[in-house]
This record gives C-alpha cells, sequence and structure tokens, in this order.
C-alpha cells in the first residue's frame, strides 16, 4: 500500500540499451501515469558501459527511484525450443548452461548463463532489471501473424538475425545468427564474394542476373538436403508464370497493403554486402530448418521481417527471386518493442 | 516476470539520498523533541522551585512578622525593663534617701512601700525625737502623715509612722 503510493509519486523512467556491432544506442524514456513524458536517446561507441555512457543514463535514473534498465540479449548462445516441456527440453538443448522461459505455454526460449552473469557484471555500475530474448520481441511483433499463419519470421538488427518459424502459434523452428564476426572478416570475405559473383560494384546497382546463387548453395553442406526435396529439385519449373500465379494464392494481402508504404533504404555497397550476408544465413537456417530431422518440416512460402536497421530492396528481392517466397518487409523499432515488453513485465 | 530471464529489482523510495534526507530530518525532530523534553523538564523543575520558593518567601515572610512582632515585644519590654530599671533606681535612692533620713538614735524594724505611702515601724526613745529627727523629713516629702505611739517593754516608744502622697497635688505641683 505504502510502495503503491510512493510509486504514485513518482514518475518511471524506462532505459533501453541495445548493443550493436561497435555502439550501444540508449533509449530513455520518462513516464508518469498519464502516459509517456518525455524521451531521450543516444548512441555511444561502446559495446559495453563508458563514462559517457554511465554519465548519460544516470543523470535520467537519478531522477525516479523507479527506473529499469533493460537490454536486448546478444548472447550468441541463445535459442528457441518448440515445447515448454521440461523432460522434452534437453531433446533440441542442452539447459543445464541455459536460462530459459516458456512463451504462450507452447515454446521456450533461452540463453547461457554465463552471458547472462557477464551481462549483470558488466552493466554492475547501473543495475540491470530486464534482458529480453530478440525471440520474444519478435514474437510480440508479429503476434497478430503469428497465431493465424504459416511463416518465417525475421528479425533483423545490426547485429544479429533472428529467424523462427511459426505454425499457426506452434513454433517449428528457430535460429539466432550473430553477424558481429563478419566484421572482423569483412574485408577478405567481401573480397573473396566479390570476385566470386563478378559483380560490377562501380555502378553502385546490382543486377540479380550477375548473382550465381547456385553457387554459394552448393557450398553450404546443411543445403544438401534440399536436394532431396522435390519442390527444390524441380526449382527451374517454377519459373514459369503459371506456377508464380498458385504461389500468389497464398499472398497475404493485408501485408502489401501495408507494406506498400514502407521505404526502402538506397542500395548502397555496405548494405548490398549486409544485405547479401542476411539472404545468405536466412538461406542456410531455412535448409536447416528442412533437413534437419529434430523438427517438422514444411514448406515456407510467407516470410515477414521486421527491419530495425532499414535493410534495401535487395534482400527482399533475393528472397522473393532466389527463393520464391512471399516476403512482407515490416519496420520495427526495437525501443519501441522494448518498452512495451518493460512495461508489462513491471506492470505499467 | 514474465518473458525477462532476470527479474527486476526491487525499487524503493528510500533511495540514498532520500535516506541521507529522512536521516537528517529524523536527527532535527529528535533533537527539537529533546530540546522539548529538556525544556518541559526544566519548566517543571522551576515551576516546583517557583512553588517551593514562593512557600519559603511566605514562611520567611510570616517569620519576619513573628520576628517584628517579637522585636516590638522586645522593644516594649526594654522599655519597660527601662521603666522598672529606673523605677527600682529611684526606689533605691528613695530607700537609700529614707534611711539616711533616719536618725541614728530611731531604730526602725520594718518599712512598708505603697504605691502612694510609706508605712515605718520602729523605736524611737522619746516622741521628740521623732517628732523633731524624723517627722519633720517626712513632712517635707510626703502630703499627709499619720503618727501613733504605744510603749515599748524598755521604756521606749514604738511608733507606726503612715505617709502619703497625694497623687492629685502632686499633679498640681507638677502642673505649676
Amino acid at each position: 500500500m505504502l510502495t503503491r503510493f510512493f510509486e504514485s509519486l513518482y514518475n518511471k523512467v524506462f532505459v533501453n540499451i541495445i548493443v550493436n556491432n561497435s555502439s550501444s544506442e540508449v533509449y530513455i524514456e520518462v513516464c508518469s501515469k498519464k502516459g509517456v513524458l518525455k524521451h531521450y536517446q543516444s548512441s555511444f561507441e561502446t559495446t559495453t558501459i563508458n563514462n559517457e555512457m554511465l554519465e548519460f543514463i544516470t543523470s535520467y535514473t537519478k531522477e525516479s527511484p523507479y527506473y529499469y534498465i533493460t537490454l536486448l540479449d546478444t548472447s550468441k548462445e541463445q535459442g528457441v525450443i518448440p515445447t515448454c516441456d521440461k523432460h522434452h527440453l534437453s531433446f533440441y538443448h542442452d539447459i543445464s548452461t541455459s536460462e530459459h522461459k516458456c512463451a504462450h505455454k507452447n515454446w521456450s526460449y533461452y540463453t547461457s548463463k554465463i552471458d547472462l552473469y557477464d551481462i549483470e557484471k558488466r552493466y554492475a555500475d547501473i543495475g540491470m532489471d530486464m534482458v529480453f530474448s530478440p525471440f520474444i520481441v519478435l514474437a510480440n511483433f508479429f503476434k497478430d501473424k503469428i497465431d493465424s499463419h504459416f511463416a518465417m519470421y525475421i528479425l533483423i538488427t545490426e547485429s544479429a538475425l533472428c529467424v523462427i518459424i511459426f505454425e499457426e502459434s506452434q513454433l517449428l523452428y528457430g535460429k539466432y545468427i550473430n553477424m558481429n564476426y563478419k566484421q572482423d572478416n569483412e574485408e577478405s570475405f567481401l573480397s573473396d564474394e566479390i570476385e566470386e559473383m563478378d559483380i560490377s560494384l562501380e555502378d553502385e546497382s546490382i543486377d540479380l542476373d550477375d548473382i550465381d546463387a547456385d553457387d554459394d548453395i552448393e557450398d553450404i553442406d546443411e543445403l544438401e538436403a534440399l536436394d532431396d526435396l522435390d519442390d527444390f529439385a524441380d526449382i527451374e519449373d517454377l519459373d514459369s508464370i503459371k506456377d508464380i500465379d498458385e504461389f500468389s494464392k497464398n499472398r497475404d494481402v493485408e501485408e502489401e497493403f501495408f507494406e506498400r508504404d514502407e521505404v526502402f533504404s538506397e542500395s548502397t555497397n555496405d548494405n548490398f554486402n549486409e544485405d547479401y550476408d542476411r539472404f545468405t544465413n536466412i538461406k542456410n537456417s531455412l535448409g536447416n530448418f528442412y533437413s534437419d530431422e529434430k523438427y517438422e518440416s514444411k514448406f515456407i512460402e510467407n516470410v515477414y521481417i521486421a527491419d530495425a536497421v532499414g535493410v534495401t530492396n535487395d534482400l527482399k528481392r533475393y528472397l522473393e527471386e532466389e527463393m520464391f517466397l512471399n516476403v512482407y518487409v515490416r519496420h520495427i523499432d526495437l525501443n519501441i518493442e522494448l518498452l512495451e515488453l518493460s512495461k508489462m513485465e513491471v506492470k505499467v | 516476470m514474465k518473458y525477462s530471464y532476470i527479474a527486476p529489482r526491487k525499487k524503493s523510495a528510500l533511495t540514498q539520498e532520500m535516506q541521507l534526507m529522512l536521516s537528517f530530518f529524523s536527527i532535527t525532530i529528535l533533537m527539537l523533541f529533546f530540546t522539548y523534553t529538556f525544556l518541559l523538564y526544566k519548566n517543571y523543575f522551576f515551576t516546583n522551585d517557583k512553588e517551593f520558593i514562593s512557600i519559603q518567601k511566605s514562611k520567611i515572610e510570616s517569620e519576619l512578622s513573628k520576628i517584628k512582632a517579637d522585636i516590638t515585644l522586645i522593644n516594649q519590654q526594654k522599655v519597660t525593663s527601662e521603666k522598672i530599671f529606673t523605677q527600682n533606681m529611684v526606689l533605691k535612692d528613695s530607700i537609700t534617701n529614707l534611711f539616711d533620713l533616719v536618725p541614728d538614735r530611731i531604730t526602725l524594724s520594718e518599712a512598708k512601700l505603697l504605691k502612694n505611702g510609706l508605712i515605718l515601724y520602729g523605736v524611737t526613745p522619746n516622741k521628740d525625737i521623732y517628732n523633731f529627727m524624723l517627722e519633720a523629713p517626712l513632712h517635707s516629702i510626703f502630703h499627709r502623715t499619720y503618727s501613733s505611739f504605744y510603749p515599748a517593754k524598755n521604756g521606749w516608744l514604738r511608733f507606726v509612722s503612715t505617709n502619703y502622697i497625694d497623687e492629685d497635688k502632686d499633679r498640681d505641683v507638677r502642673d505649676e
């Protein structure tokens, strides 16, 4: 009672920290009972916490004792399991070293305990109140689609890809792909890729005809199993207009309507490389889903992308033209989504 | 804890600043309370003292008035004693004078001093000696003198001389 009284006297301060490849984005929202009073955003050149960031956060958190620090989990050891049953969890992943949570009573997400301890230690100066999995952010963002659609859902952040496949709210597959390592090997990787693909970078425009995606597929072991699938074995047959029309029956017209407002970023060299990277990872994930016996393989037709970084139209085109998927891109503001989850967590 | 891997830390309005402020206020209130209690005690103490002093004062005042009365009484006693002393001195002088008046040949056996008179009992060889040597001076002192004689065994005369001073006459003489 007294706590509630004190709580009503103060504003609530929500602090979101999103760690990117080489920087951290901090979003602060000050809320009262009536609603949002003000919000602030700043980016810091650190992936941990530096004095500047500490000063920025504490300048707002000291305004109220009711402040909540939230972090989006970037652990490489995170993932999802299509069950909440404790006895079946170990079939998919060794949960002894992981912290796991059940979502919607039918699927679980987990992360490394060591990484959680590391987060708490790393942010000991400001403390950590909530750590959210990108999977739950993605599931919450597409909750209107997950309940009634069979599709692949992808969260694209600067440092990672988060892929989950749902069939009418039943999780079939999920994978977290950290793209941070690409930074270290970016130059060598890109030079190799450019040579192979024979792309004229001077034009700054990409012609999909120049990209030999089949070569890449052959290089990937996981996708070898795709050869066994009838649908993909006769992939050239799908090029006919008649077959494409059959796909169009499963298209999400409503989503297409909203997608018209989406503005895609201009394609640049950097964007192209990143998007091609993402395309490769998505392709691998899908191949893994089809090939791994642990998962119930079903043919994916629709892909919903939650875009937090501003992908170019190229990625959409790759997925549509190379993998024959219906791709819908929605822009996601991770800060808003994290805030929503934080507020749900503290019952605001 | 719904979706977060970790539970939010418990938030309390009692931040370090708030705790410092509360401690400060608590200490201030405690100091005020102690000061108030001290003043209350002192006030009670002073009230008691005041009552005690006022009782003492009234007691002393009553003692003082008693002492004053005593002083008055003592003064009166002193005046009286002085008066008695003077009277005694006068009486002593009078007696000395009286015995000086009595000639050697007359022997007094008793003398009674009255308020306004003197009765002498004695033996005289004869009336003449008495009349000339004792009655004459007595006459000069007292307004009325009465003498009576009766014979003694040895042939002498016993006498009783009664002498009075009339106060009215004495007053008149003083007035004059």
